[in-house]
C-alpha cells in the first residue's frame, strides 16, 4: 500500500470507472434526498419551536383571569411541550459528531426494521441507499430548523401587522406575506447546506451506502492502491462542491441586487 | 348615553394592562367616534396614543372594556349573529372594514405597487383581478402615482410609499381609516405631500381617527382633538379650543412644549 502515488497506478483505476461513476451518482441522489427530508423535518420542527400550545397556561391566571407575577406557576404556565421537544432535538444533534448519530440511527433504527430490497436506478439496493438518507436527513433537519426559524422570524412583524390590519387572516398572511419572504431570504442559507451534506455524506459508507467513499474502500481491497483512488475521490467531491457554490454566490448576488433596485 | 345612528365605534372603559396592571398603557377610555368625523389624537410620548389606535382594529388585545363597532362588540370572542345563535366573532371581517396607516409604511417588498393593492380585495373580499386593479389604478391617479403601479416599493421615496400605503388600505373600501404617526418617518419635504392625500380624503368624508404631531393638520382638518396622558384621554373638544382656550394644565403644559 505503498505511500508513493504514481502516475502508472492511475492506469489501473481506469476499470473501476463505472464505479466511480456510480459512486458519484449515489452521492448526488443522496445529497438530493438528504435536503428533501432535512426541509421537510426542519419546516416540522420549526413549526413546533414556533407554536405556543401551552398545556398549562391557565396556571399562571390568578382568580379573576389576570397574569401572575413570577414564580413556580408562571413558570409552569410557559411550558411549551412541542417546543421543548424541538428543541432538545436540536440541541442534540447539533452538539454530537454526525458519525455517531449514524451509526446510532442506523443501528437504532434500521437494526429492527426489515426494508425492502428492490434494486434503485440499477445502481443500487433501496436498503442500502435508504438508511443513509434517513440518517443524514435527520443530522441536517436541526440545522435547517434553525435556518427555517431563523428566515421566518427576520420579517418584520410590521408585515404581518399590515396583512392582517387588511383583513387577511393567519393563513392567508402566511402564504402571501411572510413565506414567500422568508423563502427568498432563507434560500441561499439552505444552498449552502446542501454543499455541507454532499461534504458530510461521505461518512455513510460507514452504515453501507455505495457512496463515491465506499468505492474508494472497494477499490482499496482490490488494488491494495489508496492514495490514488483517494485523489480520484477528492476530485469528484471539489466537482460537485466547488461549482455549487459558485453558482449559489452568483444567484445571491443577483438577488440581493434585486433587493437594491 | 342617547343612542345616535351615527355613531360608527363606540369606545368604553377601555384598558390595556401589562404586567398585572403595573404599566396602564390605557386605563379606561371613552369616546365616541362618528360617521365622517376626523378625530386627532395627541400627547407625549407613551401616553397611549399607539395602543389605543390599535386597539380599534384589535391589532392589541385590550384587557378591559368594549369596542362596539357597526353595532358589534369586537372585544368578545364570541357573538349572538341575527338568528340569536352564539358563534365566533370573526375578527378578520371587521378589520378589513378598518383601514390602516403605519409609521414605517409596511408596503409588502416583495410585490408591485398594484399587488400590494390588489391582494387583500381579491383574497379577502373575492373580488376579480380586473375589477381589483380597476379600482387600485383610480386609487392611484388619484394621489398622482399611477405611472408607479408596476413599481417595487423599494422604488418609492418614503412620501411616494405612505401614499400607496393609504391608498392600498382604501382598497379595501373600509369604513373609517386609522393612521399612527403616518408622516413622523419621512424626510421633512414629503411630509406635505401626504398630509395633502390625509386632508383630501377628510373632505371627502372618510371617518378618521390621527394620531399625529402636526399641529397644523390637527389646527385645519379636525373636528375633534384629543389629547392623552398616561392612557386617559384628558381633553376632547374641538379644534379652536383645543388650540386656542386649552384649559387644562397637563394640555397648556404639552401645547407650551411643541407650539
Ligand atoms: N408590550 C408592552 N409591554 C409593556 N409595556 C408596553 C408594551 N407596549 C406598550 N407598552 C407601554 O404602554 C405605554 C403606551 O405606549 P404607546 O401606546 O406606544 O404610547 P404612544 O404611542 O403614545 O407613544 C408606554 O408606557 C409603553 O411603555
Ligand atoms: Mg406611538
Amino acid at each position: 500500500m505503498g505511500g508513493l502515488i504514481k502516475l502508472s497506478n492511475f492506469a489501473k483505476l481506469s476499470g473501476y470507472a463505472e464505479m466511480f461513476g456510480q459512486g458519484l451518482a449515489i452521492t448526488v441522489m443522496l445529497s438530493i434526498g438528504t435536503v428533501v427530508v432535512g426541509a421537510l423535518l426542519g419546516i416540522v420542527l420549526a413549526l413546533m419551536r414556533m407554536s405556543d400550545i401551552r398545556p398549562l397556561r391557565f396556571l399562571g391566571l390568578d382568580k379573576e383571569g389576570h397574569l401572575r407575577g413570577p414564580g413556580v406557576l408562571t413558570t409552569l404556565s410557559k411550558f411549551n411541550p412541542l417546543s421543548f421537544l424541538a428543541t432538545a432535538y436540536v440541541e442534540i444533534l447539533r452538539s454530537t459528531p454526525v458519525i455517531v448519530q449514524i451509526a446510532v440511527i442506523y443501528y437504532g433504527i434500521f437494526g429492527v426494521i426489515d426494508l425492502p430490497t428492490f434494486s434503485l436506478f440499477g445502481i443500487t439496493k433501496f436498503h442500502r441507499f435508504f438508511p443513509g438518507v434517513v440518517a443524514l436527513g435527520m443530522n441536517s433537519g436541526a440545522y435547517l430548523c434553525e435556518i427555517i426559524r431563523s428566515g421566518i422570524q427576520s420579517i418584520d412583524g410590521g408585515q404581518s401587522e399590515a396583512a392582517r390590519s387588511l383583513g387577511l387572516n393567519q393563513n392567508q398572511t402566511l402564504r402571501f406575506i411572510i413565506l414567500p419572504q422568508a423563502i427568498r431570504n432563507i434560500l441561499p442559507a439552505i444552498a449552502n447546506e446542501f454543499v455541507v451534506i454532499i461534504k458530510e455524506s461521505a461518512v455513510t459508507y460507514t452504515i453501507g451506502v455505495q457512496d463515491i467513499m465506499a468505492v474508494v474502500q472497494s477499490v482499496k481491497g482490490a488494488t491494495y492502491l489508496i492514495m490514488e483512488p483517494l485523489l480520484v475521490a477528492t476530485a469528484l467531491y471539489f466537482c460537485l462542491c466547488f461549482p455549487t457554490s459558485k453558482i449559489i454566490a452568483h444567484f445571491e448576488r443577483r438577488m440581493s441586487r434585486g433587493n437594491k433596485r | 348615553m342617547a343612542t345616535n345612528d351615527n355613531i360608527l365605534i363606540q369606545v368604553s372603559g377601555l384598558k390595556k394592562h401589562y404586567n398585572k396592571g403595573a404599566i396602564k398603557a390605557l386605563d379606561g377610555v371613552n369616546i365616541d367616534i362618528r360617521r365622517g368625523e376626523v378625530v386627532v389624537v395627541i400627547g407625549p410620548s407613551g401616553s397611549g396614543k399607539s395602543t389605543f389606535l390599535r386597539s380599534l382594529n384589535l391589532m392589541e388585545e385590550p384587557t378591559g372594556g368594549a369596542i362596539i363597532f357597526n353595532g358589534v362588540d369586537i372585544t368578545k370572542k364570541k357573538i349572538r349573529n341575527e338568528q340569536g345563535k352564539v358563534v365566533k366573532l370573526n375578527i378578520d371581517e371587521h378589520r378589513q372594514k378598518m383601514g390602516m396607516v403605519f409609521q414605517h409604511f409596511n408596503l409588502f417588498p416583495h410585490m408591485t405597487i398594484l399587488d400590494n393593492m390588489t391582494l387583500a380585495p381579491i383574497q379577502v373580499k373575492g373580488m376579480k383581478k380586473e375589477d381589483a386593479e380597476k379600482l387600485a389604478l383610480s386609487l392611484l391617479e388619484r394621489v398622482g402615482l399611477a405611472d408607479r403601479a408596476n413599481a417595487y416599493p423599494i422604488q418609492l421615496s418614503g412620501g411616494q410609499k405612505q401614499r400607496v400605503a393609504i391608498v392600498r388600505a382604501l382598497c379595501m373600501e373600509p369604513e373609517v381609516m386609522l393612521f399612527d404617526e403616518p408622516t413622523s418617518a419621512l424626510d421633512p419635504e414629503m411630509v406635505g405631500e401626504v398630509l395633502h392625500v390625509m386632508q383630501q380624503l377628510a373632505e371627502e368624508g372618510m371617518t378618521m381617527v390621527v394620531v399625529t404631531h402636526e399641529m397644523g393638520f390637527a389646527r385645519e382638518v379636525a373636528s375633534r382633538v384629543i389629547f392623552m396622558d398616561a392612557g386617559n384621554i384628558l381633553v376632547d373638544t374641538d379644534p379652536k379650543t383645543f388650540f386656542g382656550n386649552p384649559e387644562n394644565p397637563r394640555l397648556q403644559d404639552f401645547l407650551s412644549k411643541v407650539l
